[in-house]
């Protein structure tokens, strides 16, 4: 392709601009996470220094497997949970601040980001006092007799919410919230609202209205928004630490042990590369999942009966 | 949408928002808690001592103010460096642009602890003692992404035909740029700054394999849980909040300076 | 896009701004402004790397001039409106420059912070440093702590007969003890109804999700152990066994709510525990504010531990050391750090200090202070574990800990 001299110029332009990023980008990220992979297959090579010795040691993965395993699975449990519980209330959210919000769309938008702007470890701190035993979380569910039926449902253990699986969802869920809501509405914004006004006019409740316009147009963000959410808050390490018990930490309270308490490097890194693989593949999962969206016909399909 | 989808969605909004707010109403109510002890986590009674003293925690001031300095550094060089590779990725298109793309979306897509684990090996491995250098490079790796993701995008949805305009009347391309484009990106840059800016100063995970001796905010914080909870620790995250929610109010009419946009 | 008024006349153009100054591009800049000048001091302070303040704990080079101390949270006497701490004391007294920094949580989170430099040969920014006694025994055994200065240090002869010349440090060269205590069972007499007894106490299913236990691994295993009959002066595996299978299935079954560090504080204040592994300054402390709160030691046995001062490799103010060491030692500083912090004082003549001021007499006969012979008999202490050892240990430790 035969460029002109301009044209030339600004390539070399691009690459003097791109540099320096990409050296920051290449030292920092991909030559260290690449070389995780040679360390979790070395050994220590004494207890306390630091030097290891690359041995093909698959056994960092298979010890790590089987100790962490369980983790693992209960980590991906809780962001799926979390995730779920996380789109029931991120959807209504999102659909009121985009049709009925008007103008204070921004400012609405502004007031669901503006918790993520404070700290997360005194936001978790403050679950604590909520969600302790003589809280006023605990006291309102007594209050409305509903503690038989939590501890029946298995929401509550032995009348308590600290410390048990329901208080990491919890902290799980309200820390995803914007980061679910925030491109939800992004996609909602695509929407033409008269969509909805010709589906309502077509005699069509609101149930309706949402299974068959809002969903299907906004399923391209939704994809986004899932992977947003699944992903740190399988990797979170705040919310087990504080709002959790031993039977519920998750993997990066265990890769985090592994690597400041134990100081088992190669062990640590053959976990977290678990990790990485276990999101590649969910992400993977999802962009094949869009992929089939779009051949069975896309977001222009209103599919409508 | 009327009657009962509409008191249904109202509901379930309201919930959300409660979810959301629930830990800030604690933080808030806290500030003016006057706690028996050294842990100010149980509801004793009212006071307004704790804000006449917001700074009488120094050890807390002190990694308040590490927080602050290293957060505005790091926003400072990922901003910088984001912002040439926006610049290049979406102006000048080299070859390998979609490369580079995902190569800058990488990072995204790894939990925080993955980053943190390799970061902490480099550092090993370049016998680079751990402190405000390995913090600062840390942070601005992982705010690099985000600011020039959210610059590329405020890019991408430019009028190219502004400059184009500009240049027909007589500016050369740099200055067309400096004149016309720059200014208008100018809520992007805030954006991006904000975003690096909050994302590095709230950062736990990374800082706690790379920060060695410095202690950053969330590190203090995390240390006292396990030995005095300050009412100062409340007031200050009250303040931070009413900061935020200010620029946040005042940025609002130049876009929504979402986490993580799309 | 909004457009702007005109400007002279000329027809308004999309999305360029006026020159004119508005409100708020002024506020902007005036926001800019006040920021830089207020954050310019702080960052290019972070960026050097050096102290200011008395309490900044981001490492530094040299410190010039300071002596550096790291401590545990709450270990000393603080600052009262009347009365000025030791800190500020020994500051006022000595003209050294001491910073004296809280910033030791978990003992293995902190080696694993000081690891990485000293095992290159590079010194840390302390010249002293008060670490559980396993953790000196190990720092001594890799080499990486300078013999305590102890020729310019004559109140080192105070120390209490017990404490001197311990198995991981024959001749007392390396260590110089800074306070010891017991850990034990603290609970809450309101939350469980009736006075406990004993380690079984904390498996009681009617505590059920309302007991923990300690992250340090000697001190739980240690309290186990004891329960279980065993000796724990020379800990064996095979011995260890039994308790490390009750530890688990405790936890299993959601008997221990949590695994603590100094945490388990909150916990008992807070209602959410009932019972729990403490250590006993911490719990006099407390029973301050919450008078229900009780420290048992076991029948079967408590496990005593000593926390020890001990300067790395490298150190550049031995001599100051040296005088802060000796300070600490003069019996009446020992009395004042000793009513503040109600751990057992390794100097001797505190409690007769303590007897003679009415305001702290209580204490001189507090038996978890100064251990009478009946306490005494019910106190061991967890002998060393060889390195690999200890990883074994560790890792059956962190596989219930850690889940």
């Amino acid at each position: 392709m035969l460029r002109s001299p301009r044209a030339e110029r600004r390539l070399g332009w691009a690459w003097i601009l791109l540099a320096p990023g990409l050296l920051w980008l290449t030292l920092l990220y991909l030559l260290p996470l690449l070389g995780l992979v040679p360390l979790s297959l070395s050994e220590p090579l004494s207890r306390f220094g630091l030097e290891t010795r690359f041995s093909w040691r698959l056994a960092n993965y298979a010890d790590g497997l089987g100790t962490y395993g369980p983790v693992l699975l209960r980590s991906v449990a809780f962001a799926a949970l979390s995730t779920a519980l996380g789109l029931l209330l991120a959807y209504p959210l999102a659909c009121a601040i985009r049709f009925r919000g008007g103008r204070w769309q921004p400012l609405l938008i502004g007031l669901v980001v503006l918790p993520s702007l404070t700290s997360y470890l005194v936001r978790a701190i403050c679950w604590t006092s909520l969600l302790g035993d003589n809280g006023p979380v605990l006291g309102l569910v007594a209050a409305l007799g509903l503690t038989e039926l939590g501890n029946g449902l298995g929401l509550l253990r032995d009348g308590r919410l600290l410390n048990t699986p329901t208080a990491v969802v919890l902290g799980l869920t309200s820390t995803q919230l914007p980061f679910l809501v925030l491109p939800l509405v992004v996609a909602l914004q695509r929407i033409d609202r008269r969509f909805l006004e010709a589906a309502a006019d077509l005699h069509a409740g609101p149930w309706r209205r949402f299974r068959l316009v809002v969903w299907p147009l906004s399923r391209p963000g939704l994809a986004s928004a899932l992977l947003l959410s699944l992903i740190p808050a399988a990797g979170d390490v705040v919310n087990p630490l504080f709002l959790g018990g031993p039977n519920e930490r998750m993997i990066a309270n265990a890769i985090e042990n592994l690597l400041l308490v134990q100081l088992q490097a190669p062990r640590a890194a053959a976990l977290a590369l678990v990790l990485m693989a276990l999101t590649l593949v969910l992400m993977a999962l999802s962009g094949v999942a869009v992929w089939l969206q779009l051949r069975r016909g896309g977001p222009d399909d209103l599919a409508l009966p | 949408m009327r009657g009962f989808g509409s008191w249904l969605l109202a509901l379930v909004s309201a919930l959300a928002f409660a979810l959301l707010y629930a830990p800030i109403v604690v933080m808030v109510l806290f500030s003016f808690n006057a706690p028996r002890g050294r842990f100010n986590l149980v509801w004793q009674g009212f006071t307004l001592a704790n804000w006449r003293q917001p700074l009488a925690d120094a050890a807390l001031t002190q990694a308040f103010l590490t927080s602050l300095a290293l957060a505005l550094a790091a926003a400072v060089l990922a901003v910088l460096l984001g912002g040439l590779m926006a610049l290049a990725l979406e102006r000048l298109r080299p070859r390998g642009s979609r490369a580079i793309g995902l190569l800058l979306a990488l990072p995204l897509t790894n939990p925080e602890i993955v980053l943190a684990t390799a970061l902490f090996s480099l550092f090993v491995d370049l016998n680079l003692p751990r402190g405000p250098l390995t913090l600062l490079l840390s942070h601005s790796l992982f705010c690099l992404s985000y600011a020039a993701l959210t610059l590329k995008a405020r890019l991408a949805g430019f009028d190219p035909s502004l400059e184009l305009a500009a240049q027909d009347l007589g500016a050369t391309p740099l200055a067309a740029f400096r004149r016309v484009t720059l200014p208008l990106l100018v809520p992007g840059l805030l954006a991006a700054s904000l975003l690096s800016f909050s994302l590095s100063f709230d950062d736990y995970v990374i800082s706690s394999f790379t920060a060695g001796e410095t202690v950053t905010l969330p590190l203090y914080l995390a240390g006292a849980f396990q030995r005095e909870i300050s009412p100062q620790i409340q007031v200050l995250s009250t303040l931070v909040l009413l900061v935020s929610g200010v620029l946040l109010v005042l940025a609002t009419p130049l876009g929504p300076s979402g986490r993580r946009s799309n | 896009m909004t457009l702007h008024p005109p400007i002279s006349g000329h027809p308004p153009v999309p999305g360029v701004r006026p020159t004119v100054p508005s409100r708020r591009r002024f506020l902007r800049q005036l926001g800019l402004a006040a920021a830089g000048s207020v954050l310019a001091p702080p960052l290019l302070q972070a960026c050097r790397g050096q102290g200011g303040g008395t309490a900044d704990p981001t490492s530094g080079g040299g410190g010039g001039g300071e002596l550096v101390i790291s401590s545990f949270p709450l270990y000393i006497d603080t600052d009262e409106p009347d009365a000025p701490g030791s800190v500020a004391r020994f500051r006022a007294d000595t003209g050294i420059q001491l910073r004296y920094l809280e910033d030791i949580n978990d003992t293995r989170q902190f080696f694993a912070r000081i690891q990485p430099q000293l095992a290159a040969g590079r010194p840390l920014s302390q010249d002293l440093l008060v670490l559980t006694s396993w953790l000196a025994q190990r720092l001594i055994s890799l080499g990486w702590v300078e013999p305590l200065p102890l020729a310019e240090v004559p109140n080192a002869a105070n120390l209490i007969p017990n404490l001197r010349n311990p198995s991981w440090d024959p001749k007392g060269r390396y260590s110089l003890p800074w306070q010891s205590g017991i850990a034990g069972i603290a609970y809450n007499i309101k939350a469980t109804g009736r006075e406990l007894t004993g380690v079984d106490d904390l498996f009681d299913p009617a505590l059920k999700g309302r007991v923990s236990a300690l992250l340090e691994m000697r001190d739980t295993m240690g309290l186990l152990m004891l329960a279980d009959g065993q000796d724990i002066s020379a800990p064996s595996w095979q011995a260890a066994q039994p308790s490390f299978d009750r530890l688990e299935r405790a936890r299993r079954d959601g008997q221990i709510r949590r695994f603590t560090g100094n945490d388990y504080q909150n916990d008992l204040l807070a209602g959410n525990l009932a019972a729990c592994i403490g250590w006993s300054g911490d719990v006099a402390q407390l029973a301050q504010e919450e008078p229900d709160l009780r420290f048992l030691v076991p029948e079967t046995g408590g496990v005593l531990w000593a926390d020890v001062m001990v300067m790395p490799k490298g150190a550049r103010h031995p001599q100051a050391a040296a005088r802060w060491m000796n300070w600490v030692y003069e019996p009446v500083e020992a009395a004042r750090i000793a009513a503040a912090v109600q751990y057992i004082s390794p100097v001797q003549g505190v409690q007769e200090i303590l007897a003679r001021d009415p305001a702290t007499a209580e204490l001189a006969s507090n038996p978890l202070m100064f251990p009478d012979a009946a306490t005494q008999q019910r106190l061991r202490v967890f002998g060393p574990l060889s390195e690999s050892e200890e990883a074994r240990w560790e890792e059956r430790f962190a596989a219930i800990t850690e889940g």
